[in-house]
């Protein structure tokens, strides 16, 4: 991952900043910016030797020159006056006091060690010697690290925070909402892909914070790279669990609605566990793993995991199988995952259903695929598209009410189904005998089926003008007609009987379906 | 009222004590001081017609001078209050040890009750007391003075406290403090203290001159308190104190009545510096924002705002407004010796 142009960034000298954030004066305290580069290191004993220490040297007072917060005031002005990198001392018997307040002022940086200032000068002078050397210490630690940690994305955010300090490390999903890992805002020092197994995009890892170095940025997606190895492995093993267990996805599936549902918030925003970004630059917040506890349990993060499409115009689906006797779970489930793409896929009564980011045209399509694959009769439903998936109950109901009213074969969809759906759904088979026998009378004189033809027309179209115009007849053979089946015992205009004489007429009228 | 002038040489009667008085507090503490008040009623009480006040070149040139202090607590002073003849107590076991007359006396420095024990001696006396002293500032320690620099030793020295006692020291000079520290508590808390005898030809030599003069006419109600610095005086910033902090680093070695404090006044107009000022028993030097700005031997002084009198380094308090001055020493504390015995590393300041 690492450029050649990368590697040469890496030799610019390191800066006080990231010895303090990334190196050998981890856990120091420090005020003032840190953004200077620090060439060499002189031990300071007597502040007079201050006057020929060369610009961007770290100063470190021992001794005389460090026996009181006078002393180090002293070494702070002639630091600044000699564009020195930054002052070191030891924090015994030091109060930050005003000399925190002169570090502003000077814009000087001062940090306080609480090992021998003696043994922190060998640290940063090797650090300053060879800065290629102190990053590659850093990336090294790291890779120790993330291999202890292993396949877990919350461990490995945790790494990366405990050791990118001054830096919010996050895992975000490819639309950005939060998953793991350390919240910030601004601009980004560095980001990393985490590839699926299809080339896409799974999720970023981004790294915010101060701009510490000119060699900062590359060193911290040396670092991040290092990461995605663990975590495309911590997403497969996900998948490959969760595809194993039906159970789990249904419920990781709920607990995520859930959570969706119960934020006011647009969805985007699920995982905020309510305190604050962290601020850029900020070394010590929450804890990596309290955050991640904020969102959610790690279900958002889980759900990202298996690919499943957590954010943007989301459509939901539902399959009804026509005989009930369905125990193989597993085969349906993996016959829609495989022609549906990724998504969950759940038990919901008597049908599966799950959401597809597809649009619905397209998604419809895929259903058409699935219901043709599957080796039991069963009807489809799609919902209405929603925006995300906090009102994603509404495209599920859809689907479901969509799956219910269409017979076996057909995908219904949800937005286009009207009334007349609603006639194509009559179980038509069963009905046709009553229908029938309740309209034997008319049937009995309706020789070729004009008759029948004409009471559907007319109850159809609720009049006999619009009726001849469908039947292509004169209006007064339609009244004609009319007079021959109120003869029959019909009466059109008659309330009481009217809607069982439709139904009859459109179940006889409709083919045999199934 | 201003003092009132016998030829050039003004005198201290009861009309121009008050103005001495009022002069010896411009750049020094202790006014508030129930032990000031009470040596400035002695001094009322004494006074008579007054005390000549003579340039030691005008004195016979073999006349016996000898500086006298205040050595010890002045708190103790205002609890254990004077007998009235340790003045003379002191001035006759000096005498007895000399076997000399002293013939005119001369404060070791004008500080406070330091200022108006030498009057309260000449006008026991009935000598003159010469114009000037062996500071022309006010420093902790009886070695720390022109007579020093001038070669003169401070023994042999003599202690009178409120206890009819006396003691005679013979010692050498780098004794002394060692020996009077001790000595002092034995005494009471305090002492009168006769020492430096030295003859009025050696005395022209070696003093700050003029100062008593000077402060008669600093202490004058109208006068410009810089009248009271003949060497000069500047201020170095007026600002509010922020911190007081005990300090470390410096005279932690030395037997210097108080410990090392630190005060950091933020400076109210301009660049709004940090200014520290490293005080051991008395400020030492002042950093501005880092940078040093003054240090001993000039005086450093913090003077309230609100009463414009001098605020004790053992007494300040954060939220205090004040004025830091510089008083410039005199001369003879600028030179090589001079800053050796009055400089910052006599202080224990290794700068």
């Amino acid at each position: 991952m690492i450029e050649s142009r990368g590697r040469r960034d890496w030799e610019v000298p390191v800066t006080v900043a990231e010895l303090v954030n990334g190196g050998p004066l981890a856990g120091a305290r420090m005020w003032g910016t840190g953004e200077n580069p620090v060439r060499q290191v002189r031990i300071v004993d007597d502040l007079a030797t201050l006057g020929s220490v060369p610009p961007h040297t770290a100063v470190v007072l021992v001794g005389q020159a460090a026996s009181g917060g006078w002393a180090v005031e002293m070494a702070m002005r002639r630091a600044w006056e000699q564009a020195a990198a930054c002052v070191i001392a030891s924090s015994a018997g030091m109060s930050a006091g005003s000399g925190a307040g002169l570090a502003e002022r000077l814009g000087v940086t001062l940090i306080f060690v609480d090992e021998d200032p003696l043994v922190t000068a060998v640290r940063v002078a090797s650090a300053a010697a060879r800065p290629e050397a102190a990053r590659t210490q850093l990336v090294a630690r790291c890779a120790t690290r993330l291999a202890e940690a292993g396949p877990s994305a919350r461990r490995v955010l945790g790494v990366l925070n405990s050791e990118l300090q001054g830096n919010a490390v996050a895992l975000l999903d490819p639309w950005g909402s939060h998953l793991a890992g350390r919240r910030a805002q601004g601009p980004s020092l560095a980001e990393v892909d985490i590839p699926d197994a299809s080339g896409g995009t799974l999720a970023i890892l981004v790294a915010h914070g101060s701009f510490q170095s000119p060699g900062w940025p590359s060193v911290v997606n040396a670092v991040l790279a290092l990461a995605v190895t663990p975590l495309i492995a911590w997403a497969a093993i996900e998948r490959l669990a969760a595809e194993r267990d039906v159970a789990l996805q249904s419920a990781l599936a709920t607990r995520l609605l859930t959570l969706a549902s119960s934020r006011t918030s647009p969805y985007g925003r699920i995982g905020d566990g309510g305190e604050g970004a962290v601020p850029q630059g900020a070394a010590q917040g929450t804890p990596p793993e309290a955050d991640l506890e904020a969102s959610g349990d790690g279900t958002l993060a889980r759900a990202v995991a298996l690919r499943w499409p957590v954010a943007g115009p989301l459509t939901a689906y539902a399959i009804r199988p026509h005989d009930a006797d369905l125990d193989d779970l597993q085969m349906i489930g993996s016959v829609i995952a495989a022609t549906v793409g990724p998504g969950p896929v759940l038990r919901r009564e008597e049908s599966w259903a799950g959401w597809s980011a597809l649009p619905p045209e397209r998604l419809a399509i895929r259903l058409a695929e699935c219901l043709a694959a599957l080796p039991m009769p069963c009807a489809a439903g799609v919902g209405a598209q929603v925006p995300d998936l906090g009102i994603m109950d509404e495209s599920l109901l859809g689907a479901e009410a969509a799956a219910f009213v269409s017979p076996a074969g057909v995908v219904a969809r949800a937005d286009r189904m009207g009334p007349a759906k609603l006639l194509a759904a009559l179980p038509g088979g069963v009905l046709r005998a009553p229908a029938q026998m309740i309209l034997g009378p008319l049937l009995s004189v309706d020789r070729d089926g004009t008759l029948l033809e004409t009471l559907t027309a007319v109850l159809d179209e609720g009049g006999a003008s619009r009726a001849a115009e469908r039947l292509g007849v004169h209006r007064n053979t339609v009244t004609t007609r009319l007079e021959r089946i109120r003869a029959a015992g019909f009466d059109v205009d008659d309330p009481g009987t009217r809607l069982a004489l439709h139904l009859a007429a459109h179940v006889l009228r409709s083919r045999p379906v199934g | 009222m201003s003092p009132t002038v016998e030829g050039t040489h003004p005198k201290i009667d009861s009309m121009s004590l008050d103005a001495f008085a009022a002069g010896s507090q411009l750049f020094a503490t202790g006014a508030a001081e129930l032990s000031f008040h009470l040596t400035l009623d002695w001094a009322r009480s004494v006074l008579g017609d007054g005390v000549r006040v003579s340039r030691a070149a005008d004195l016979p040139p073999q006349t016996i001078c000898a500086a006298i202090c205040l050595v010890g607590s002045s708190t103790a002073l205002s609890e254990r209050l004077p007998g009235g003849n340790e003045p003379v107590r002191v001035i006759r076991g000096l005498e007895r040890r000399l076997g000399q007359k002293i013939g005119a006396v001369v404060a070791l420095n004008l500080d406070a009750e330091s200022a108006l024990l030498p009057v309260i001696t000449a006008a026991l006396l009935g000598v003159p007391l010469v114009d000037g002293d062996g500071s022309g500032r006010v420093f902790p320690l009886i070695k720390q003075s022109s007579y020093t620099l001038g070669g003169v030793s401070a023994t042999p020295l003599v202690m009178a406290g409120p206890a009819d006692d006396v003691v005679v020291l013979d010692t050498a000079p780098d004794r002394v403090e060692e020996l009077i520290r001790p000595l002092v508590l034995a005494l009471g808390g305090w002492t009168v203290t006769a020492c430096y005898p030295m003859t009025a030809e050696v005395l022209a030599r070696v003093l700050v001159p003029g100062t008593v003069s000077r402060l008669m006419e600093a202490g004058v109600p109208g006068a410009p308190r810089s009248v009271a610095a003949p060497y000069g005086v500047r201020t170095l910033c007026r600002g509010r104190i922020v911190a007081v902090e005990s300090s470390t680093g410096h005279g932690m070695d030395l037997t210097l009545p108080s410990l090392p404090s630190s005060i950091v006044v933020e400076e109210r107009e301009g660049l709004g510096r940090l200014i520290r000022l490293e005080a051991h028993n008395e400020i030492v030097f002042a950093l501005a924002d880092g940078a040093m700005v003054a240090m001993a031997p000039d005086q450093i002084c913090m003077i309230s705002t609100v009463d414009g009198m001098v605020v004790d380094v053992d007494k300040v308090a954060p939220g205090l407004e004040v004025e830091v001055m510089v008083v410039r020493a005199a001369p003879v504390w600028h030179t090589e010796e001079g800053i050796a015995l009055g400089g910052p590393r006599a202080f224990g300041v290794p700068l």
